[in-house]
């Protein structure tokens, strides 16, 4: 099996992965946490949509949702279609299946997502060897090619190290050949580049574009990092307490943000042209307790823009061709905000 | 690995040359010295004296120190002047049975331990797992002698499946009649269990919380291919070491065993020694013990070197240790 | 010294990097203890038995100096609401009394452990170098010496009282704290503010208690937990020897061992009550040590 050739067969119309309405409840023993609610996205094939928010809003559980991997005090309710296939309410046996065949996934930290006594062609075959039955040569070759394709040098040489003999990068460049050698669909990629520092968090931002190009799967890039979001997605997806806020074109998006949360989150990055002088800008306030869902806009108790409307209901959304918001007050088109100070 | 192998033997030697020392300090520590401790509270100065002669008990301390160490290192470990034989035919006779008695409890308080732990992390937080997490903690939490003499009450004395008193004589004696040693290899196995699965299961909850679990999940993998192949064999390298590390405690242990059911090792011999204040028998047995737990560390370091490929393919030093 | 303190020793060299004492912030781990119920009950148990053998006794007032052979071995009853044991003293009173005795020995041996294993260690781990090399392996061929056969030596050479009980047994179980903080003076010994605080001249000794010790405190008090816990089993282990203390003072450990001569008369209130009280006691030590670890964020493994 060559790890070179792109999906045979275009990918099938229509999204890649489609979800509708996901709600995801982690029950505890105390409370619940309603950690994901009324979540819909769409992506489709060779196509990377980022999901940025703040720590906590949900972001990560929305990935593992949608890689099978919730803990077994999740609770799940809604549409998750990968390849037009349901994959909400699959017993744990079938979505084992799609695990690691239909979705790859790759954590934040390549250091522990390793094990430290296995090597790492063992490591990378794995998944291999254990979805499609090959046979540990068959699997051996496999991963070195696949090391070979996301930019480990002397990539025979890599099979029989272990983890803690590679650098950071180089360790999360093996977790993503893992997690792609049996050419999945989707790939979700949880915080990638958190761990790694500045300049290994570019190549590995350009090894995923790289790949999107030649293997053609659907992203979804999770990240709290709005400068990751800018560079390397066509689409993008700002979540806060576990809901939408904003979500379109990645360009469009940053041009004119709708959401005040998503207009706050761009006035958060320093930039170069920020007076020397100004204080940094910072959200005032603190995400909201997922325990406790308050009526209304979740950003309401720290939006500068909030009335009594917004702490009534949540938001309907309201869009403008691909890009759709949920907010009564949107950030208006003219740079008269206080919160937008610099249109890109 | 070669470099971190050196310099535990290194470590090791220096031990055990800290533990003879200790032991020698030991036996100059008693009151009017090993001569009148031996020879009784009649002694005279002159019988004293050549006591001291014969025994190189006269002279600086160093040099007394050396006199030891080379009658050791030549198989003198001194005499027994309550027992009138030689320490080291006593320890010959009697260690092997300590031996063997602690060997079979600890093989067997392994075997069970692991499966037993991992069984409690997995089932964690559950009602199997509370049921013998607590039976454990009060197991523990137990004074040996009474879990020995809880079992020959139950087992001996009121249904007579198993008798009281081990078999005495020589080694082979101990097979004569192996009813009898079933109790006394339950009490220290028992014992052993309720720390050890304790252990293994804080140790495999820790492995399951890591990050590489979750990847091997992501790749799919069903749940028992992850325990074996991925957790099982990070979780036991600790254990490996802490087997080497647990000796004393497990040879404390066997000591009251023997004393509750009169199994003639060297623990009883030991206790016996200090009751009689025969301290060339008691320290003989320290020193014997002690040389032997080192050793013993040092081998389970190997293993754990070996299993580990950190460790093993290390280029550089590791941490200090 | 038993296979916890054992475990906890394991990689406390082995750290290398994360000292896991660290102080978490203040009052968070008072917070994180309190809403872990095992362990609130443990401190609870722990208190209540306290309680019961200091204060009971001004309560309920039972004669333990002289015996009364005329009143040997009576069952509970009217009077003796837990029996008589064999001359004739009160069997409630005496547990009250033996557990004075039980828990002044088992705190004052732990005290005694972790302030010198606390010493050593810290001066070992921070530095360095030779002296610490030297030091750990002197800690560790006293390791490999059981504590039990020292304990022998010690207590056959040594009149046995309760002050000589917990200095001996406190001798014996001061090289686990040693090994402890000796892993987390090494991991913090690099710290920035250690070094700062050494390159502004602050001298050794102040060095070592104010940031050294000061950040290990989590793993001192869980390890000063288990070695109380430790120390009641040695003591019992002690007594049932015929080492520990001479009548008419007695331990809980001694009351049991000299009840279980009369296990076959089936006078189970000359056992029960102590060996339940051991276990109750060492039980909720445990409980509090494992809750106080989790609220410290210490790994399970390492102490």
């Amino acid at each position: 099996m060559s790890a070179r050739a792109p999906a045979a067969g275009a990918a099938p119309a229509g999204p890649v992965l489609e979800v509708t309405g996901l709600d995801v409840d982690i029950r505890l023993r105390r409370s619940v946490v309603h950690a994901v609610q009324g979540v819909s996205l769409q992506v489709a094939a060779g196509e990377t949509v980022g999901i940025v928010g703040e720590s906590g809003c949900g972001k990560s559980t929305l990935g593992l949702a949608l890689a099978g991997l919730l803990p077994e005090n999740a609770v799940t309710r809604g549409s998750i279609r990968l390849g037009g296939r349901e994959l909400a309410g699959l017993a744990e046996r079938e979505l084992r299946g799609v695990r690691g065949a239909e979705v790859g996934i790759v954590f934040q930290d390549p250091m522990t997502s390793l094990n430290p006594t296995q090597r790492i062609g063992d490591q990378v075959g794995e998944t291999l060897r254990l979805q499609r039955g090959a046979s540990k040569a068959a699997a051996r070759e496999a991963a070195a090619e696949m090391l070979d394709l996301v930019g480990l040098p002397r990539p025979r040489e890599q099979l029989d190290r272990f983890p803690h003999e590679l650098s950071g990068g180089m360790r999360q460049r093996a977790v993503i050949a893992a997690a792609l050698i049996c050419q999945p669909r989707l790939l979700v990629a949880d915080e990638p580049t958190t761990a790694l520092d500045v300049t290994t968090q570019a190549q590995i931002l350009e090894l995923f574009d790289r790949l999107r190009q030649t293997l053609g799967m659907a992203t979804l890039l999770i990240t709290h990092d709005m400068g990751v979001v800018a560079g390397h997605t066509d689409r993008v997806f700002v979540m806060y307490a576990g809901r939408e806020a904003e979500t379109g074109g990645t360009a469009e998006v940053f041009d004119a943000p709708q959401h005040r949360y998503t207009a706050a989150l761009l006035e958060s990055i320093l930039r170069m042209e920020t007076q020397r002088k100004s204080a940094l800008y910072t959200i005032p306030g603190r995400p909201p307790d997922l325990t406790a869902a308050p009526a209304g806009c979740p950003f309401a108790p720290r939006c500068t823009a909030a009335t009594s409307e917004c702490r009534g209901e949540f938001p309907p959304a309201a869009a403008d061709g691909a890009h759709s918001w949920h907010c009564y007050h949107p950030v208006p088109a003219a740079d008269s905000s206080p919160e937008v100070t610099e249109a890109r | 690995m070669i470099r971190f192998l050196a310099r535990r033997c290194a470590q090791a030697v220096i031990v055990l040359l800290l533990v003879s020392v200790i032991v020698f300090g030991l036996s100059r520590l008693l009151p009017g010295g090993p001569a009148r401790a031996i020879l009784g509270t009649h002694a005279t100065p002159s019988n004293i004296a050549a006591f001291n002669r014969e025994n190189g008990l006269t002279g600086p301390l160093p040099a007394q120190y050396w006199h030891w160490l080379s009658g050791v290192l030549t198989g003198n470990f001194g005499f027994s002047y309550v027992l009138n034989q030689p320490v080291s035919g006593l320890l010959a006779q009697r260690l092997p049975k300590t031996a063997f008695l602690a060997g079979i409890s600890v093989v067997l308080a392994v075997l069970i331990a692991i499966p037993v732990g991992l069984y409690q992390a997995v089932r964690r937080g559950r009602a199997d797992d509370y049921a013998v997490t607590t039976v454990t903690f009060v197991l523990y939490s137990t004074p040996a002698f009474w879990v020995a003499l809880l079992l020959i009450d139950v087992l001996a004395v009121r249904l007579h499946v198993f008798p009281a008193e081990a078999p005495q004589g020589s080694f082979s004696a101990l097979f004569s009649d192996p009813g009898a040693l079933v109790l006394p290899v339950a009490t220290i196995t028992l014992v052993t269990i309720a720390a050890f699965s304790r252990y293994v299961r804080s140790s495999v909850l820790d492995e399951l919380a890591q990050d590489y679990v979750r990847m091997a999940r992501s790749k799919g993998a069903r749940r028992r291919v992850i325990l074996t192949r991925h957790v099982l064999r990070n979780a036991l390298s600790p254990v490996v070491t802490l087997l080497g590390l647990s000796l004393p405690f497990i040879l404390s242990g066997t000591l009251i065993t023997e004393q509750v059911f009169n199994y003639p090792g060297a623990g009883l011999l030991a206790f016996n020694a200090a009751l009689q204040q025969d301290y060339p028998v008691l320290l003989g047995v320290v020193l014997v013990v002690g040389i032997a737990t080192v050793v013993g560390s040092l081998l389970a370091d190997i293993g754990y070197a070996l299993l580990d490929p950190r460790v093993h393919y290390a280029s550089d030093s590791g941490a200090g240790r | 010294m038993s296979i916890e303190n054992v475990s906890a020793v394991l990689s406390a060299d082995e750290r290398g990097g994360r000292p896991e004492g660290e102080a978490a912030g203040g009052r968070l781990w008072l917070q994180a203890f309190a809403g872990n119920r095992l362990a609130v009950a443990g401190l609870a148990v722990v208190i209540a038995l306290t309680l019961f053998s200091f204060v009971g006794p001004l309560l309920y007032h039972t004669d333990q100096i002289h015996t009364r052979l005329s009143m040997e071995t009576l069952r509970p009853g009217p009077g003796h609401p837990l029996g008589t044991d064999n001359v004739g003293y009160d069997q409630l009173g005496r547990l009250m009394v033996g557990g004075q005795t039980t828990l002044e020995v088992a705190f004052g041996a732990a005290a005694v452990a972790v302030i010198l294993g606390v010493l050593w260690g810290s001066a070992a781990g921070y530095l360095g170098g030779l002296v610490d090399g030297l030091m750990m392996r002197i800690v560790d061929a006293l390791l490999a010496i059981p504590a039990i056969l020292l304990l022998l030596f010690l207590a056959t050479v040594f009149r046995p009282s309760v002050l000589m009980l917990i200095i001996v047994v406190g001798l014996t179980a001061w090289l686990v704290p040693a090994r402890l903080v000796r892993g987390e003076a090494l991991s913090l010994r690099s710290r920035e503010y250690v070094l700062a605080a050494k390159t502004m001249g602050v001298r050794t000794p102040t060095i070592i208690f104010r940031h050294i010790v000061t950040n290990s405190i989590g793993t001192i008090l869980v390890n000063a937990t288990f070695q109380v816990a430790d120390a009641i089993l040695v003591v019992a282990a002690l007594s049932f020897l015929g080492l520990g203390i001479a009548p008419p003072a007695t331990n809980w450990g001694a009351m049991l061992s000299d009840g279980l001569n009369y296990t076959f008369s089936g006078y189970w209130w000359l056992t029960y009550p102590p060996g339940i009280a051991i276990v109750l006691t060492v039980v909720a030590f445990n409980l509090v040590g494992d809750g106080l670890r989790d609220a410290f964020g210490l790994d399970a493994r390492r102490g």
